[in-house]
């Protein structure tokens, strides 16, 4: 029998028209990974919380269908009952501390209190799981000083300590940088060999790939396709629904390489790699034409925070005439830099030009003609009652009259493909649009210089597109871009330029192409080398190991 | 600041860490109330040496000393209004300029600060030396709702990370030319875009909190259990039943009197 049935499943949340789910079916089997696919708003947080009881049981709404868990109904369970059978981990690793308790042993310790353990067991049973989840030497810290990476894992520890039969990961990586996604990656896959039964929703698709059994395509609310990952990913119409394959496959489709057998597309570099296929190092990364833009001179700029810890350490950088991606993990000092550029902190030592205007004698608010600083989280601003009045906060602000402040911020809403939403109430949209709403409400002072701090995270295949027609488009302007990213594949298609930070210090800056071809900068700042750069390095070391004289 | 637990812990504990919870509650009940019932300086000198010297043994008497500076300004407040303009003001002790300090609202103004030393002190005594969990545990195993429980530690977690917050959501109005910077009116004004991202975003967070707290049977209903056993103290019954007996004798002295 199978361990999980779900069967006609239907759900609208309420006072909403549509449905999230709509006549969903499949089943899971012990020590299956099953992985879901959609884009943003295709039902796959929705489907999440269905399997774990929140729906119905937290979520009130219409709910049609029925799921059975080890044969016992979601509908008819407690939802402490079937919490005791079903883990859950989901995208903000913050806000699933419980926030009670001051070191990660009894962090992990809360939910066995809970379920009312014996001590004995208790002790045990933190222990295996700190153990499995690499963290032991965290075991005293205090849950809130971890990082992002870290405390997702303790997230992890958490559930698992409860001994769940299934584990559901709700895109449990999304917000985190690479590092601490690939550090979740390992724990997943070490928990899939391990027996375990997971359900995964995911945007990053080669992960997916390697890992699912099946895949789960949605996309509004309808379950599209139920199979095998590369005959998903095969499908012709995947874009049409806005996941992109894994770049493996797209490799594959462009040189037309289908596996005889099945008739599919490859999924993973290995499969990808039985075939004979030539792609070239050369021309995978864009060189940028040079423009008259705005300047922005850093000249031994140094910062400290007020508790002495030193977070900025003598950097010099001119920043002119393309786009520049800025990359490097968390902690590297990317986001105290570009905060920096706008004024918003004060340097320790020396100084930052902006043109001909020095940022310690300005304010942030006055140099918003000149900077437009795009934040991670469009929700930290968001404050008006409608999406137009939203965006024509900044130019108001500015001292721009009502009309032409109005006009601006349709201009920028229809480029950000967001103008027939402009009554609607911002937190009413998703958050993928909310993030291009916070994008236009810094366009629409049209500042000579636009930096976006993390502006792919979270965003599926289309915002991403739009994203670069975005930068695409302000370049051609004569606007200076720049950009933090920790999506390398990102940067590679889009940047001519990209500096590597690590640790308060400019590692490297110089061109995309000589960044990624210096593997100590790489290794040292902790970044991953693009995927099709992977392939072209691999094929190209399969040619070299296949002929080693040549 | 990562939370807002006041609790030090010194190398190897002191004997005042080592007293229980319960013990340490009765203490500063006992400590404040007598403070109150006492009339004479010189008594409330002692009830609040008494405080000092547990502090010290406590090896936390340094960390006091900020808490004190907090509350410097009330303490001088009372010194000014009750110095100055007490209505049974009568003996001039000096006079500044044209202000004239009496010595009965001095010496009124002195037993209250005492008094507010003491209770600083003493509420030290248990906030400086108690773990915020086992104090809060030891309420809930004396019958305080274990959700009652949870908020009064989840507060001194979750406050800083508000604090945390309110910081990234003023940069992102800074930003769109929002000035926080000059005059009073300037600041008033800037903090309304403040409030809605502050609720809204907190409000979110709760939701997912409160997914979390389900996920991990925060609401199951069957018997809780506890990782950490608490220490067993074994001066406790003697320690409590001779704090009772100082309390009563205080009020039995007091009324007859």
């Amino acid at each position: 029998m199978s361990l999980l049935h779900v069967e006609q499943l239907k759900y609208r949340y309420p006072n909403r028209s549509v449905l999230a789910l709509d006549e969903i079916s499949f089943t899971v089997n012990k020590g299956e990974f099953i992985g879901i696919a959609g884009r943003n708003t295709a039902g796959k947080t929705t489907l999440c919380y269905a399997l774990c009881g929140l729906v119905p049981h937290f979520f009130k709404g219409a709910y049609g269908g029925r799921i059975l868990l080890d044969g016992d109904e979601i509908l008819a369970s407690p939802l402490s009952k079937i919490t005791s059978k079903v883990g859950f981990v989901f995208e903000n690793p913050f806000s699933q501390l419980s926030g009670a308790k001051f070191t990660v042993a009894d962090e992990i310790a809360f939910g066995l209190e809970n379920l009312g353990l014996p001590r004995e067991v208790m002790h045990e049973r933190i222990q295996d799981s700190l153990h499995m989840l690499g963290i032991e030497h965290l075991r005293q810290k205090n849950p809130f000083d971890l990082s992002g990476g870290q405390m997702q894992r303790l997230a992890i520890a958490s559930v698992i300590a409860m001994q769940p039969e299934i584990l559901v990961l709700d895109e449990p990586t999304s917000q985190l940088d690479p590092q601490g996604a690939e550090e979740v990656f390992t724990i997943v896959e070490k928990l899939t060999q391990d027996g375990m039964t997971i359900v995964m929703a995911e945007q990053k698709m080669e992960k997916l790939a390697a890992y699912s059994d099946r895949i789960l395509l949605l996309h509004e609310g309808k379950l599209i396709q139920d199979g095998e990952p590369a005959a998903v990913f095969s499908r012709e119409d995947l874009m049409e629904l806005g996941v992109e394959p894994p770049i493996y496959t797209t490799v594959a489709k462009k040189h037309g390489l289908r596996k005889e057998s099945t008739g599919c597309f490859p999924v993973t570099l290995e499969e990808l790699l039985a075939f004979d296929l030539d792609e070239p190092l050369e021309g995978l990364f864009p060189v940028q034409e040079k423009i008259e833009t705005s300047n922005i001179q850093i000249e031994e700029l140094s910062f400290s925070y007020p508790d002495g810890q030193k977070v900025l350490d003598s950097i010099t950088l001119g920043l002119s005439s393309e786009p520049i991606a800025i990359v490097g993990q968390n902690g590297a000092g990317k986001t105290t830099l570009v905060k920096l550029m706008k004024a918003l902190l004060i340097p320790s030592d020396g100084r930052i030009v902006i043109d001909e205007t020095d940022t310690k004698a300005t304010t942030a608010a006055k140099l918003a003609k000149k900077v437009g600083l795009i934040f991670q989280n469009p929700d930290d601003q968001i404050f008006k009652k409608s999406v137009l009045d939203e965006v024509m906060f900044g130019p108001l602000n500015m001292g721009i009259d009502k009309a032409e402040a109005k006009s601006l911020a349709l201009q920028q809403l229809e480029a950000v493909g967001l103008a027939e939403k402009a009554e609607e109430n911002p937190y009413d949209v998703s958050l993928a649009e909310r993030k291009l709403i916070g994008v236009a409400s810094i366009l629409a002072m049209d500042p000579d210089i636009i930096i976006f701090d993390e502006p792919t995270m979270g965003q599926d295949y289309e915002g991403k597109l739009r994203l670069k027609g975005i930068i695409a488009d302000l370049h051609s302007k004569g606007k200076l871009v720049i950009c933090i990213l920790h999506d390398m594949d990102f940067v590679s298609e889009v940047f001519g330029r990209t500096i590597v930070m690590g640790q308060g210090k400019v590692l490297f800056d110089g061109s995309t192409k000589d960044v990624f071809s210096q593997l100590d900068i790489v290794q040292r700042a902790k970044i991953e080398l693009p995927h099709r750069y992977q392939i072209a390095r691999a094929i190209q070391q399969k040619r070299e190991f296949a002929s080693p004289t040549s | 600041m990562r939370n807002m637990t006041l609790y030090v812990h010194p190398e190897n504990g002191s004997p005042i860490h080592r007293m229980d919870p319960l013990t340490k509650m009765l203490y500063v009940f006992t400590s404040v109330a007598i403070s109150y019932l006492l009339p004479s300086h010189l008594l409330v000198s002692l009830v609040l040496a008494v405080s000092i010297l547990l502090l010290v043994d406590g090896k936390v008497f340094r960390s006091i000393l900020p808490i004190i500076g907090v509350s410097f300004v009330l303490l001088a407040s009372i010194l000014v209004v009750q110095g100055f303009f007490h209505p049974d003001r009568a003996t001039v002790l000096w006079e500044i300029g044209p202000f004239t300090l009496y010595k009965e609202g001095f010496s009124i103004a002195f037993l209250i600060l005492l008094r507010v030393l003491n209770m600083v002190c003493a509420f030290g005594v248990l906030i400086l030396t108690t773990k915020p969990d086992e104090l809060v545990e030891t309420l809930v195993q004396k019958g305080l709702s274990p959700r009652f429980g949870y908020v009064l530690l989840s507060v001194l977690q979750i406050i800083p990370q508000m604090m945390t917050l309110t910081g990234k959501i003023m940069d992102a109005q800074r930003a769109r030319g929002l000035e926080m910077e000059g005059s009073l009116w300037v600041r008033v004004k800037s903090f309304i875009p403040l409030l809605g991202p502050v609720v809204l975003r907190s409000l979110a967070e709760t939701r997912e909190r409160s997914i979390a707290l389900e996920v991990r049977g925060f609401n199951s209903t069957g018997k809780r259990t506890r990782l950490h056993e608490l220490p067993l103290y074994p001066y406790g019954v003697a320690a409590k039943a001779l704090l009772a007996a100082i309390l009563l004798t205080v009020i039995v002295w007091r009324i007859w009197s």
